[in-house]
């Protein structure tokens, strides 16, 4: 008989499905219930499980089931993240929520589900477990995606995600499928040493591995695998695109870093050249076909793909330094700079049901707040001083240049002056071009609110990072021992 | 019959799965497509664990949770074709296309 596993330190994900589960029979049970009050709800049990997993489980190692599912600094540090992205996410719905969706709490309950595959995920040490959870965030964002039943583009944007979803999730499959029959064994420590002990890479094995690239390459949405990403945007409502674009990016880059730290490191030359000539098609690509778009969902859409290609040049230079700057960027990317210019986004159309680029001029005098925020968002993902995606990029460029590198890290530097061109182009509409309708826009104190807690955010990330590199570097450890 | 001949097997359905993904237009038939990749992957699974590890079980729990996992996502995905049919009278992909980049 084994001994039992220790529940404790499963319990963040065990209540957060307690929640989800609360949520949706509140919304059954009491039909009388303000459906804003299950938002607040789920926002507050969130922050409440996040308290809880930072005070009781940080700085724990440990692993449950024989090493499917990891306890270490590496999985708290993203369950913290994907808890603070998920309670920001419900809190910026709950207007566009009660005003545009007809089941709100289905949407908190699939939301609080898609936390637990993301959590599941960051702490998954096999390759079965993680496909699960990655099914979980899957199917749950399918859902989210065509959850406004009656509107032609969130079907539209449903149907193409869970198709191209459906089908990644199949070459994923077949990559681990070649994967477990050669080497004989699915939990990444097993893989590491299997492939140690290998003394030449077998062909079956690399294929197996470019499938699963792939596969994994659709759910980051890296190029040439990223034609989902635009339309799924533009279509989805637009909380569930700020939730894609931040929260299921970090999801899957939690996954990809583990399984190749840890299972692949022994393989690394096989790999790295694809994930460079990746990172560096991707952020090229994502940055070029960024200028051209019109829609505000759409531009964000292509920018995301362009970060992921300077997400993946941390994964290619495979080091503690190099994680550290994905982490990094990651944080500084997802939560600050894309929440906070969809908190823009959504108060602005919750207002006047428009998304286009051109309509958002004039912002300057119509909310003055909204355009202050949406320039400090856009600077910071273009990279510019001060703002936290300056001390990011710089951290990570420079992790990746002492890799031997260089070349790439030109590369970057040269598309994130292309980026500043289509931010700028934003900017610009907002601060010079007059309104075509100069009435104010009075947004809601709850949104107000969440913008100056995110800009406070990367501002601080900008100038005074050290306290959330040291929490970085823990991570790190746990996956790449220094 | 060696593991040979299950590779090629898995392999032909994989790449007939793959071939109707790309050149299918009706999104239940790209559906049923990627069934068949999924179905490639549970002959390869099934095969692996008989001949390469046949003290455990380990192929054949994959091969269960794939095929269940794989039943919820044609679920879902049914139920996302219903609706794009309820609302626009059509399920073919080409005529999706109110967004284009």
């Amino acid at each position: 008989m084994q001994a039992l596993p220790n529940y404790a330190l499963l319990w963040p994900e065990l209540l957060v499905t307690a929640l989800a589960l609360l949520v949706l029979a509140l919304d059954f049970l009491v039909p009388k219930l303000r459906k804003r009050a299950l938002g607040y709800l789920s926002a507050a049990g969130l922050a409440a499980v996040l308290a809880l997993s930072l005070a009781f489980l940080w700085g724990r190692q440990e692993s449950l089931y024989e090493g499917l599912f990891l306890v270490d600094n590496f999985s708290l540090f993203f369950k913290a993240l994907f808890l603070i992205v998920g309670t920001f996410v419900i809190l910026m719905s709950v207007d566009y929520v009660d005003q545009h969706l007809e089941h709100p709490g289905e949407f908190y309950g699939i939301i609080l589900f898609s936390v637990v595959g993301m959590m599941v995920m960051a702490a998954t040490g096999e390759l079965l477990t993680a496909y699960i959870a990655l099914e979980l965030l899957s199917f749950s964002l399918y859902v989210l995606v065509a959850i406004a039943r009656d509107n032609p583009k969130s079907n539209e944007a449903g149907l193409k995600y869970v198709l191209l979803g459906a089908f990644s999730t199949a070459l994923l499959l077949y990559g681990i499928s070649l994967l477990y029959g050669v080497l004989g064994v699915t939990r990444f420590e097993d893989i590491s040493s299997k492939l140690q002990a290998m003394d030449s890479i077998n062909p079956t094995l690399l294929v197996g591995l470019t499938l699963i690239i792939a596969g994994l390459g659709f759910k980051v949405a890296a190029v040439p695998f990223h034609m989902w990403a635009p339309d799924i945007y533009e279509g989805a409502p637009t909380p569930v695109t700020a939730y894609l674009s931040v929260a299921s990016k970090a999801a899957a880059f939690a996954l990809v870093l583990r399984f190749f730290a840890v299972a692949l490191a022994p393989a690394v030359d096989q790999w790295a050249f694809l994930l460079v000539v990746l990172a560096a098609v991707t952020m090229t690509v994502g940055n070029l076909v960024a200028i051209a778009q019109r829609n505000i969902k759409r531009l964000i859409a292509y920018s995301s793909i362009a970060h992921v290609g300077y997400l993946l040049m941390g994964v290619a230079a495979l080091s503690a330094l190099g994680s550290n700057g994905l982490l990094f960027h990651l944080v500084g990317y997802a939560v600050t700079t894309n929440l906070a210019a969809f908190v823009v986004i959504i108060a602005f159309f919750n207002r006047t049901g428009k998304e286009e680029i051109s309509d958002f001029a004039g912002l300057a005098d119509r909310a003055p707040f909204l355009a202050m925020a949406l320039s400090a968002a856009l600077f910071s993902l273009a990279g510019l001083p001060f703002f936290a995606g300056f001390t990011t990029k710089f951290y990570l460029f420079t992790a990746v240049a002492r890799e031997g590198y260089l070349w790439l890290v030109g590369i970057a530097m040269v598309n994130s002056l292309i980026s500043l061109y289509y931010y700028l182009m934003v900017i610009r509409q907002m601060y010079i071009e007059p309104a075509s309708d100069a009435s104010r826009l009075r947004v809601p104190a709850l949104l107000s609110g969440l913008l100056a807690v995110l800009v406070l955010l990367i501002i601080l990330i900008g100038i005074y990072p050290s306290p959330l590199l040291r929490a970085i570097e823990a991570a790190t450890r746990a996956i790449i021992p220094a | 019959m060696s593991l040979l001949h299950f590779q090629v097997l898995s392999a032909a359905l994989f790449s007939v799965g793959l071939y109707g993904v790309l050149a299918r237009r009706n999104a239940v038939l790209i559906l049923f497509s990627i069934e068949l990749m999924l179905n490639a992957v549970n002959v390869n699974l099934v095969a692996f664990g008989a001949f390469l590890d046949p003290g455990r079980i380990m192929g054949q729990v994959l091969a269960i949770f794939v095929i269940i996992v794989a039943a919820a996502e044609v679920g879902l995905a049914l139920a996302i074709i219903l609706r794009v049919y309820r609302n626009r009278g059509t399920v073919n992909v080409d005529e999706i296309d109110l967004m284009k980049w």
